[in-house]
């Protein structure tokens, strides 16, 4: 079935027309994009539970940009009444001139920018999916996700809790400017199995994750991942600390996708250009990985939960090729950044909600797929480690350094797997020698897109990334 | 609020909460110090939770976000599901928060533009030199008004306003540039403070860029002298919550130590109404209970949990709330006893992170002071780990205290034995 547009979004389009329209007597340029996204959140353990309308995405509202002498400002609000549409419009002038009061009073400069071009463009997409959250048979799914938490708890050793979220978003976006008239609907869904376990005053969480974007029916998965999530948790109870150094390393497909993200996902956001902050404006065109590395960032590279068809400035979804063979291509980049950059958006321009600013941001970042098996990687490694799971991660654009904490490493010793553990693993280096010093390409690819990417410390957005199977060379600790 | 309070009546919930956010934001995003946009957001949701009776002892619930803009039929319809929901959902029964008086806070009228314009201009006042200066900044100001309502009669209504500034730093020596990041919570602008943080960010930037590679230590002592030192203090928090028990994550039992066999500093650590402009001063919490001074820890032995209503009930902790502030006290220590022998200051982490469910602790070095020898080594890279449970029973802090938004905790805190991946290549070299 087709994810069908939100009737509320459809009752608005007129009277933001004419809101729109009244702008554009005053300002140079006038987008504005409304957003009605519902979904639910169930969180289910042996000692809570919890069912919510409320997901990282959901929201209702409406954001206008305008420009006027070369300065871009926003208003943000959800109390729109398409009857009181007059109302809203005097709120928003006399909003904006505060704000210029002000901004005169501090003899505050401006950035100049040029006009965001705006081009003719007319899309309406309702992406397919097989359920919608909001028709969701929720005792149903309730019931299943209760018995699975109950099921780890038997199967499981050591447990203290099993715990099972599920989250389904279903996303409808309208963007209008002058020319554009775009309008999508689609739904997404992300789940995650954790195990907890605790031996001996020591406690151990192990957890596999779902995405896609697709309706709930992608929570039929979970039953295949909890015996592997059962394995894991006990594998970190036995696990030991590992000895600082560097190591030849297996990334697998998670860890890869932790690599694009903070590495040359972030590097490449290009409102970073715009202000100096990342190295790689410098080195399009130069290599900063080793032959094997091609990495893809785009909304139409994977379908996963940031897979739209138009970002949250009305340019469409694109495909970009950031590394080709070891060569920095490309960065992604908003509409804003682009005009002031003098290049092209490649649709990235996202915002947390409604009420946020858009930044330069992902969508699906991965490596692409090479030749090799895992196990011809694993018989090429003489002292080395396996890297699963992933914990976190943190970008450093300006200095291309990486931080990726990392849930387990497996050893490998004489092109074997040992059976010895080691939790957690925080590994660290200089981006241009960790893709630099990948030697094996794994066939297969995964993306994950659970949990969310900031900027900074801010800005949550949707994102996936991954790849395949990597051989490198890394510090560890 | 009072369609909703009405409409929640008439409903079939047994017990319900309504929570009415209204944020008046505005935003200033700068370029060095040129405007490279202005935002402005007026917006305002509504949280509903009902409660339904199930089996006795037991209780279910269902939660929701709405917008203003839903009219009272879809009100209605919204609520009806929710309750359909909670039916499904079955926790241990608990009660909601019943009417209290809370302690006053005075944060006085909250002027947006006046706060704004604070902002902008102690920016503009920032010293900067040839070689050390700002590369772009955000402000966010915030006023935040909070209704919260309950079916005990519950009804208490918070304001206060709440400021947030980013900010990158640059300092360069010829080709060579590099950027440090920071992020302020507050209540309104503190010029001062921001001006003192930002002066010394800008000679931690000079010193950047002059860092060696972080050696290969292995182990060393580490010293915490910046706010990556709440992320220590919070992990003991994170025992005390009411939550965290219940869920059988924390190991923490009223009257034993946080830390089993400390030999080092102990810490009493109390939950506090507010500290100096902090951005959480707020007289209720977001289920309607009063927020006032409890201790959490005492000398290191466990004395209260704390947190929300229904993890806290099931502990049987009454009396309780979500605090906003913290304090924690001095430690035994005065700076020069801290700074004896050799030592890692760390003053800039990629990101420094405690996992509250194991204490594991680990962090990417961006900038550290390596004392050594009588000498000081400026070094960048590497990371420190280890597990906070266990390096907490060496650890001590200085018995001088500093605020960071919400939290003052001991000014200087040291951890001995702390795993350092340094680079080996430069030694190699």
């Amino acid at each position: 079935m087709k994810a069908p547009f939100s009737s509320y979004l459809n009752d608005l389009i007129e009277p933001l027309k004419w809101v729109r329209d009244a702008l554009l007597k005053e300002y140079e340029y006038v987008s504005l994009l409304a957003s009605d996204s519902v979904g639910f959140a169930l969180r289910i353990s042996q000692r809570a539970k919890s069912v919510s309308n409320q997901t990282m995405t959901t929201e209702r509202g409406i954001v206008v940009r305008v420009m006027k002498d070369g300065l871009y400002s926003e208003y943000a609000w959800n109390a729109f009444d398409p009857n009181k549409k007059e109302e809203s419009l005097e709120a928003l002038k006399r909003a904006l001139e505060a704000q210029y009061a002000v901004l005169q009073s501090t003899q505050t400069k401006v950035y100049p920018t040029p006009t965001i071009p705006d081009e003719p463009c007319e899309l309406f997409v309702e992406m397919e999916t097989e359920q919608l959250p909001e028709t969701t048979d929720m005792s149903k799914l309730i019931d299943k996700l209760v018995k699975l938490s109950d099921e780890g708890m038997e199967k499981g050793k050591n447990m203290l809790d099993c715990n099972v979220v599920a989250q389904s978003t279903h996303v409808s976006k309208l963007f209008l400017s002058k020319n554009r008239y775009l309008r999508q609907s689609y739904v997404y869904s992300e789940g995650m199995l954790a195990a907890m376990a605790a031996r001996d005053g020591r406690n151990e969480m192990s957890h596999e994750s779902l995405s896609g974007r697709c309706g709930p029916e992608l929570f039929d998965e979970f039953e295949s991942h909890l015996d592997s999530v059962l394995n894991t948790v006990l594998e970190v109870l036995d696990s030991t600390r590992i000895e600082p150094g560097e190591y030849e390393i297996i990334t697998s497909p998670e860890v890869t996708g932790l690599i694009a993200h903070e590495a040359f996902g972030h590097g490449v956001e290009m409102d970073m250009f715009v202000k100096e902050r990342a190295l790689g404006k410098e080195y399009i065109n130069c290599r900063v990985g080793s032959d094997l590395v091609t990495m893809h960032e785009g909304a139409l590279c994977a379908t996963d939960v940031a897979s739209y068809a138009f970002d949250d400035e009305g340019t469409l979804a694109g495909d970009v090729i950031e590394i080709e063979n070891g060569i920095l291509k490309t960065g992604i980049c908003d509409a804003l950044s682009a005009v002031r950059l003098g290049t092209k958006p490649t649709g990235n321009g996202k915002r947390q909600n409604y009420a946020h600013k858009v930044y330069t941001r992902m969508t699906n970042t991965v490596f692409d797929s090479g030749e090799a098996s895992v196990e011809e990687m694993i018989q090429s490694i003489e002292y080395g480690y396996l890297l699963r799971g992933m914990r976190s991660g943190m970008e450093d654009p300006k200095h291309w350094g990486i931080q990726c904490i990392i849930d387990r490493g497996y050893e490998i010793k004489d092109g074997k797997l040992t059976g010895k553990v080691v939790a957690p693993i925080i590994m660290t280096g200089y981006v241009p020698d960790l893709l630099g010093s990948i030697s094996m390409v794994s066939k297969d690819r995964e993306t994950f897109g659970s949990g969310g990417c900031g900027k900074g410390y801010k800005e949550w957005v949707k994102v996936s990334d991954g790849g395949p199977y990597l051989k490198a060379k890394a510090r560890l600790g | 609020m009072h369609t909703l309070v009405e409409l929640l009546n008439v409903s079939h919930a047994d017990a319900w909460e309504l929570i009415e956010r209204e944020n008046q934001g505005w935003e200033f995003y700068f370029i060095k110090h040129a405007l490279d946009q202005n935002r402005v957001r007026n917006t305002k949701t509504i949280d509903i939770k009902v409660y339904c009776q199930l089996e006795e002892g037991f209780i279910g619930s269902a939660s929701g976000c709405f917008s203003p803009s839903l009219s009272k039929e879809e009100y209605e319809k919204e609520i009806a599901q929710l309750i359909e929901n909670a039916k499904l959902v079955k926790n241990p029964y608990f009660k909601l928060n019943e009417p209290k008086e809370g302690k006053k806070q005075d944060n006085g009228a909250v002027d947006v533009s006046m706060i704004a314009k604070d902002f902008i201009e102690t920016m503009q006042e920032v010293e900067e030199t040839k070689t050390e200066d700002l590369n772009s900044y955000e402000i966010f100001v915030d006023e935040v008004r909070v209704h919260y309502q309950n079916s005990n009669g519950v009804d208490v209504e918070s304001v206060y306003p709440s400021s947030m500034l980013e900010v990158v730093v640059n300092a360069r020596k010829e080709d060579h540039e590099i950027e440090l990041y920071r992020m302020y919570h507050s209540g309104t602008c503190d010029k001062q403070s921001i001006k003192e943080e930002l002066a010394n960010t800008m000679r931690y930037g000079k010193d950047k860029l002059i860092a060696k590679d972080t050696p290969a230590l292995q182990k060393a002592d580490v010293l915490f002298t910046t706010s990556a030192a709440i992320d220590l203090y919070d992990d003991f928090i994170d025992q005390m919550s009411g939550a965290m028990k219940y869920r059988q994550i924390s190991n923490a039992e009223k009257g034993k130590p946080i830390i089993e066999g400390a030999s080092g500093d102990v810490f009493t650590i109390k939950a506090v109404p507010s500290l100096p402009n902090s951005s959480m001063n707020q007289a209720y919490d977001a289920e309607g209970a009063p927020i006032y001074e409890r201790v959490l820890i005492e000398k290191n032995i466990a004395k209260n949990f704390i947190g929300s209503r229904q993890f806290c009930y099931y502990i049987q902790e009454e009396d309780t709330f979500i605090p906003g502030n913290y304090e924690v006290s001095g430690g035994s220590k005065k700076e020069e006893e801290l700074r004896e022998g050799n030592y890692l200051e760390v003053v800039e982490f990629s990101d420094f992170q405690v996992d509250t469910f194991n204490g594991d602790m680990a962090g990417e070095i961006r900038l550290a002071y390596w004392h050594h020898d009588g000498e000081v080594e400026v070094v960048s890279g590497g990371s420190i780990s280890g597990n906070l449970r266990e390096l907490a029973k060496n650890m001590f802090a200085s018995e001088k205290q500093k605020q960071y938004n919400n939290y003052k905790i001991p000014a200087l805190t040291r951890l001995n034995d702390v795993i350092v991946t340094g680079i080996t290549r430069n030694e190699e070299d």
